[in-house]
């Protein structure tokens, strides 16, 4: 029989999980992190709110979208810090010279050497270079190689892939029996008629069940055309024709106007 | 042997053409292949007697029908999942805590009276599995969900196992179960020991007990 086991600063490890769902950073320098996700830390380390003058040079190279800048915050000095979020499950990954696009909720630190960049996809963030990164997951991380079709509550993130596309399983909705499924909703849905899909290769993070974390705030991006999630011109249908009202704008597209 | 356990949470299954396997909506993580999810009417297998039936016991837990070839992963809710291989025994689980299923799997349901009776349905009230279980019998695997952990206590003629009824999951072999009630005056002023109801399980089987009590 094993009693607890205690760390103090020497036994905790470095940079290396403490438990499932703790991560212990072994902190010379700097690095980034989501707010109130410390809990706790031994040395002398500094929390500073990102946006104050000293840090300037820092959030410039490493921070390309200072918009949500404030929900950071730098950890600066010398000592362990203990990272964990929620009891939710907390991994490292290291990139080598790589790209990983992740959601925003689950990134909870990164190392300054890693560039945070929003990406394309609305609520995802991506980081580029090399370096360390702490991720929270509802569940235990499992990686798996494309081609593969994901649920879209399971993605985490994704590491060298293309970016994923939509994809629609409607077998069950054809034919006479499917259409009368289809308007009426009679039999119910199975809930899995829509994955991302994934090609080409690279590394796809997927987390153990579908309940999402929370999602952070990517801040928003600039007002212009032709940028997804912007507030520019939306996105007009290739039809020029005015639009039905509600449901009906479907039913016009299905007869081909 | 159908499934693999990816980790404490998610389990793999292989599907085969011709191959049918059941899953609880919406409890597909990701697949690999050529695979369709469709609803399932009935709630399992067997036509509409049968479904009819499970809608009656009130163990009508909205399925689809996984078919195809190629891999498919499951998970749901931050569950813990266990697979338990049968070889011709039956199980008995809530319909609700039945993540998948292998189509080979005989799926029927069960009346709680008739394991002792009024006692029996008390103790469906009590376990929160109501009046009816699902039983699934044959050769085949099953996942089943947990809160927290899955603990397998074996049943021996010789050795009963008491179990908590909010604890409980799920349970095989020729098990009879009992619900012992240790009420005594202290439970009536309120002093009890929040223990009175018990679950005890004799006969040859296996037990499945949870590491929480709480329930799905």
């Amino acid at each position: 029989m094993t009693g607890p086991v205690i760390h103090d600063v020497q036994t905790l490890p470095a940079d290396d999980n403490v438990n499932p769902y703790a991560f212990s950073v072994a902190l010379d320098g700097q690095w980034f992190l989501q707010k109130g996700k410390m809990i706790a830390y031994y040395g002398q380390i500094d929390f500073q709110g990102i946006g104050h003058g000293r840090l300037d040079r820092l959030i410039a190279g490493s921070f390309h979208s200072p918009l949500h800048a404030t929900d950071w915050v730098v950890a600066e000095g010398r000592g362990k810090m203990l990272l964990a979020d929620r009891a939710f499950d907390v991994n490292s990954f290291d990139l080598e010279d790589g790209n990983l696009t992740i959601r925003s909720g689950n990134l909870l630190a990164f190392q300054p050497s890693l560039s945070l960049k929003q990406s394309i996809i609305p609520g995802f963030l991506t980081l580029i270079g090399t370096g360390k990164f702490v991720a929270a997951s509802n569940g235990p991380v499992v990686f798996v190689e494309p081609p593969i079709r994901v649920d879209p509550q399971a993605l985490v993130g994704w590491a060298d892939c293309p970016s994923p596309c939509h994809h629609y399983d409607h077998q069950y909705l054809r034919g006479f029996l499917g259409g009368l499924r289809a308007h009426t909703g009679i039999g119910g849905v199975s809930g899995e008629e829509h994955q991302f899909e994934f090609v080409g290769a690279g590394t796809v993070l997927l987390q153990s069940t579908e309940a999402l974390m929370p999602e952070l705030e990517t801040g928003a991006v600039p007002d212009e055309a032709g940028v997804p999630g912007g507030g520019g011109q939306a996105a007009q249908s290739g039809s020029q024709l005015p639009q039905l009202p509600g449901g009906l704008g479907g039913l016009q597209r299905r007869f081909g106007l | 042997m159908p499934f693999t356990a990816l980790n404490s949470r998610m389990v793999e299954a292989h599907i085969t053409p011709g191959q049918r396997m059941f899953s609880q909506r919406g409890a597909m993580l990701a697949y690999r292949g050529e695979v369709s999810f469709t609803p399932n009417i009935q709630g399992g297998q067997g036509g509409i007697g049968s479904m009819i039936g499970r809608r009656i016991a009130g163990e009508a837990t909205p399925l689809m029908t996984v078919e195809g070839s190629g891999t498919v992963m499951f998970g749901h809710g931050g569950h813990h999942v266990h697979v338990v291989d049968l070889t011709g025994e039956t199980l008995f689980v809530e319909a609700d805590r039945l993540l998948a299923f292998d189509g080979s799997l005989e799926q029927g349901t069960m009346f709680m009276g008739s394991q002792g009776g009024v006692m029996g349905m008390v103790r469906g009230q009590v376990t929160g599995q109501g009046l009816f279980t699902t039983t699934l019998r044959g050769h085949g695997s099953a996942a089943v969900m947990a809160h927290g952990g899955v603990i397998e206590l074996p049943v021996t003629p010789q050795r009963p196992v008491h179990v908590d009824p909010q604890a409980y999951v799920a349970h095989r072999g020729e098990i009879r179960n009992k619900l012992s009630a240790a009420l005594g005056w202290r439970e009536f002023v309120g002093r009890g020991s929040g223990e009175a109801f018990q679950l005890e399980l004799s006969g040859q089987g296996t037990v499945y007990v949870q590491a929480s009590e709480e329930k799905l």
